[in-house]
């Protein structure tokens, strides 16, 4: 019994009685994670990432700057008819004015440089698909969200979706462009138009799933504002499905722009595009391949690279892969 | 199932309503009404109030407005009151020529008359070209006046117009021709197939459902499609003829006139008689002693595909390629994922997506050309089925990334279902799981689109078909936007938008079909 109490005595010593604290036990202790930290992280480990992304600065850089320092003139050698058509080799010898890298590539059906019209091509189409992708993307991504949200205006928009998603898209653009002309703003307008109403479409599938999901429903009887709730609960679940749509939609319009000059309802002919180029080279394919195959290779990588990047850093942006 | 059907029905007629009213507003009202006339060289031709006239004239054909000419009302006013020779009366000389004096018309009863007739009334508008004269008082080339009575076409009216003369029938009582002794439909037995057919006397078409041996064997003459009237890139023809009628060099065969059946007389001839129509003309000698009635317009049997059949046929068995190589190798990829297949297909759904389809189309035209020689555009093909070959390919490259793409994202998405992880601890084998248990419920979604890529091929390929220059139906559209047609652009908007509708349908019922566990009735209730 003694033995006991001596133990009980030494026990009450050694222990401090702390108190209850509400404040501290509030606090969970995780590791800690940033978000946009562990995606570039992530993006950033897959060393073909580094590759491409230098490719796209470099094309980017040089199709926005080259065009500056030398420009293309499509007409300079309309007047030589002895100019058209020439090979690479053949064009170097016959203009012969130490300027290498501007026939590098010959001489299109004009007596053009073929290698000068890729870069201010790919400037056009490079710059068409940024506008068109970020008008419909910002327009699609907003209206979705308000459209999966509300359901008043789910019934309303489901009607004009299903009215306009049953024209087939290629004739509203082919009609648009016969109707308000072909330059570079009424190309864009045709391209957006009805551009938007799939994206929309889409996201406002995306945020249905999640607008009524257990913790979004919780957080709703918790009383947190509408405004919250599609800030916090629902855009940053959608971040890797808004990534993936992007790197969809980006490549999509320089293969559309491609598409529509080759059936003739793209850019007017004063501006260079790669569309239009091919367009040009289509028929004698097989005899100027040279005249051909450049705008094609540089739609190719553009697409390929946007696509790949845009696939890995989706990828990237979801949490499940941080860990 | 049935409720849910009429109701989608219902909705989409009325949204194909609403699209065509769009463009048409599109066609007829935002684009110019003068770009038919760049590239017509009699409009160039002509000057003046002629040039004036002939626009008018044109419109009229082309569905903008109607109008009533002053000479064409004044023919039709004394022909009823004299008779066929009302040219001759003085009456009728100086009603027609009073236009010709800008300054007295108006005081002719006859021009009072139309005036007060047309003017304000159902929408019409008086229009008065006035006489373009020298000084000398010579009419200038093309200077003649004109009196016309106007009224544009609402689109409204033109929809009504348009959707009355869709689809017709034909019946006994079609011919309007005193000749004719009886009217009848019947079957009887059809000399050139030794079949039965249904023939007609008093309609159109002598032949209304007859079999032959060509695809798709049974043919009717009965009911007519209407989508529209070409204007100007097949001038006057019915697109639903032209999308139809076989191209190429004529057939002949061994075969006997009407008026030699049941004699030994065989001729050499294209004509097909099955495909005969009611002649109003006098018929002439020949026709007199070849036929044995008056259905003596002849069409010719022709070897070649029509264009929608080249369509369908390239489509159809791209299509199916696609599916039978596609779904199986989606399948491979999510079985072995993350190893050597799936990088292979991974690399090659990245091509086929990010790539433009012209580009990939071209460097298949140019490998299958070079190495394999190939025949590259259709019409030049020394054996004509080769030619089928490079175009099937180029359809069906691109569709089986695309189902490869679709097949391996859902199988990998069923593959972490808990009722997987269940049948893998019962102990069934992996095979077993993934043919019984996965694939089928990974190929819902890919179900849901086969209708839509079959009806699909009857849209043609745009770029397919303009690469290998295989005439199919494909190029309709682009070729009426570049040429103003705006017939067949309705026609097409029609066409395509009730392809779509009819393949969202099918699929829907094609995927309740398959999955029992989808219902439409707490759809359409929810």
């Amino acid at each position: 019994m003694n033995i006991n109490e001596n133990i009980l005595v030494n026990e009450n010593d050694l222990f401090t009685f702390i108190d209850h604290d509400s404040i501290e036990s509030e606090k969970i202790i995780a590791p800690r994670y940033s978000y946009w930290r562990s995606v570039f992280r992530v993006f950033f480990k897959k060393k073909i990432n580094w590759v491409l992304i230098g490719l796209f600065v470099f094309i980017l850089v040089f199709s926005f700057i080259f065009p500056l320092i030398c420009p293309y003139n499509a007409v300079e050698n309309v007047l030589q008819a002895t100019s058209f058509n020439l090979s690479p080799s053949a064009a170097q010898k016959y203009f012969n004015d130490g300027t290498i890298l501007k026939w590098m590539f010959g001489t299109g059906p004009q007596g053009n440089s073929i290698f000068y019209g890729i870069w201010a091509s790919a400037r056009t189409s490079l710059l068409l698909a940024i506008i068109c992708a970020a008008i419909n993307m910002v327009v699609g991504i907003i209206i979705g969200a308000v459209w999966g949200y509300s359901k008043g205006l789910d019934q309303v928009m489901m009607v004009i979706y299903n009215i306009i998603a049953n024209v087939p898209y290629i004739l509203v653009i082919t009609v648009l462009v016969y109707v308000i002309g072909s330059g570079f703003g009424s190309f864009i307008f045709a391209l957006t138009i009805t551009g938007w109403l799939g994206i929309a479409y889409f996201f406002r599938t995306q945020v249905l799933i999640i607008r009524d999901r257990e913790y979004s429903l919780a957080s709703r009887c918790l009383g947190t504002p509408t405004g919250r709730i599609v800030s916090k609960n629902i855009l940053p679940f959608l971040t890797s499905v808004i990534v993936t749509l992007l790197a969809t939609e980006l490549p999509s319009y320089i293969s559309m722009e491609v598409y529509l000059s080759y059936i003739g309802v793209g850019l007017s002919a004063n501006i260079a595009s790669l569309g239009r180029m091919i367009q040009e080279a289509q028929t004698t394919f097989l005899i100027y391949p040279w005249e051909f195959w450049p705008p094609v290779a540089i739609a190719s990588i553009i697409t390929i690279i946007l696509y790949v990047l845009g696939q890995n850093l989706a990828d990237a942006t979801d949490p499940r892969t941080h860990m | 199932m049935k409720k849910y059907l009429l109701k989608r029905i219902g909705f989409s007629i009325f949204s194909l309503i609403v699209v065509v009213i769009a463009v048409m507003l599109l066609v007829y009202s935002l684009i110019d009404r003068n770009v038919i006339f760049q590239m017509d060289d009699v409009w160039n031709k002509r000057s003046n109030n002629s040039r004036t006239y002939y626009e008018y004239t044109m419109y009229q054909k082309y569905g903008y407005l109607t109008f009533v000419d002053y000479t064409t009302y004044l023919s039709g006013k004394y022909s009823e009151k004299y008779g066929p020779k009302y040219t001759e009366q003085a009456e009728f000389a100086t009603a027609k020529v009073a236009i010709q004096y800008e300054k007295s018309y108006l005081e002719n009863p006859d021009v009072q008359e139309f005036i007060s007739k047309y003017d304000g009334k159902d929408g019409y508008k008086i229009v008065y070209l006035t006489p373009m004269k020298y000084s000398n008082g010579k009419t200038k080339p093309g200077g003649d006046g004109y009196l016309l009575a106007t009224r544009e076409k609402s689109v409204f009216s033109r929809l009504w117009d348009y959707a009355k003369g869709l689809i017709t029938v034909e019946t006994k009582n079609d011919v309007q021709d005193e000749r004719l002794t009886e009217r009848y439909t019947r079957w009887e037995k059809d000399p050139y197939s030794g079949l039965f057919a249904h023939v007609g006397s008093g309609t159109t078409h002598k032949y209304l459902l007859y079999f032959n041996g060509r695809f798709p064997f049974i043919h009717q003459n009965r009911i007519h499609l209407h989508l529209g009237v070409s204007f100007t890139k097949y001038r006057g023809q019915e697109i639903t003829d032209v999308i139809t009628q076989p191209t190429g060099e004529m057939k002949y065969v061994r075969t006997q006139y009407p008026a030699y059946i049941g004699t030994d007389r065989y001729d050499e001839t294209a004509i097909d008689f099955h495909e005969v129509t009611y002649n109003y003309g006098e018929p002439t000698e020949a026709q007199k002693e070849l036929f044995t009635d008056n259905y003596t317009n002849i069409s010719y049997q022709r070897k070649g595909l029509s264009m929608i059949e080249n369509s369908f046929v390239i489509g159809v068995i791209a299509t199916i390629l696609a599916y039978m190589i596609g779904l199986p190798l989606g399948v491979l990829n999510a079985r072995k994922k993350d190893k050597l297949p799936d990088k292979i297909g991974m690399w090659y759904i990245i091509f086929i997506m990010a790539v433009p389809s012209l580009a990939y189309i071209f460097m298949f035209a140019a490998i299958g050309t070079r190495l394999f020689g190939l025949p590259y555009a259709f019409a030049n093909a020394k054996v004509p089925i080769l030619a089928y070959i490079l175009p099937i390919i180029s359809m069906a490259l691109p569709s089986i990334g695309g189902l490869m793409k679709w097949m391996r994202r859902y199988m990998i998405d069923q593959m972490n279902s808990d009722y997987v992880k269940f049948a893998r601890a019962e102990g069934l084998s992996e095979s077993e799981i993934f043919s019984k248990h996965i694939s089928r419920n990974a190929v819902i979604p890919i179900i849901h689109g086969i209708p839509g890529s079959i009806l699909g091929c009857l849209v043609g390929a745009i770029i397919t078909e303009r690469v290998y220059a295989v005439p199919g139906v494909g190029n309709l559209l682009t070729a009426a936007i570049n040429g103003h047609d705006n017939a067949i652009i309705v026609a097409c908007t029609v066409f395509y938008t009730t392809l779509s509708i009819i393949s969202l349908i099918l699929g829907d019922v094609l995927m309740a079909k398959w999955d029992p566990r989808i219902s439409f009735e707490s759809k359409a209730g929810r």
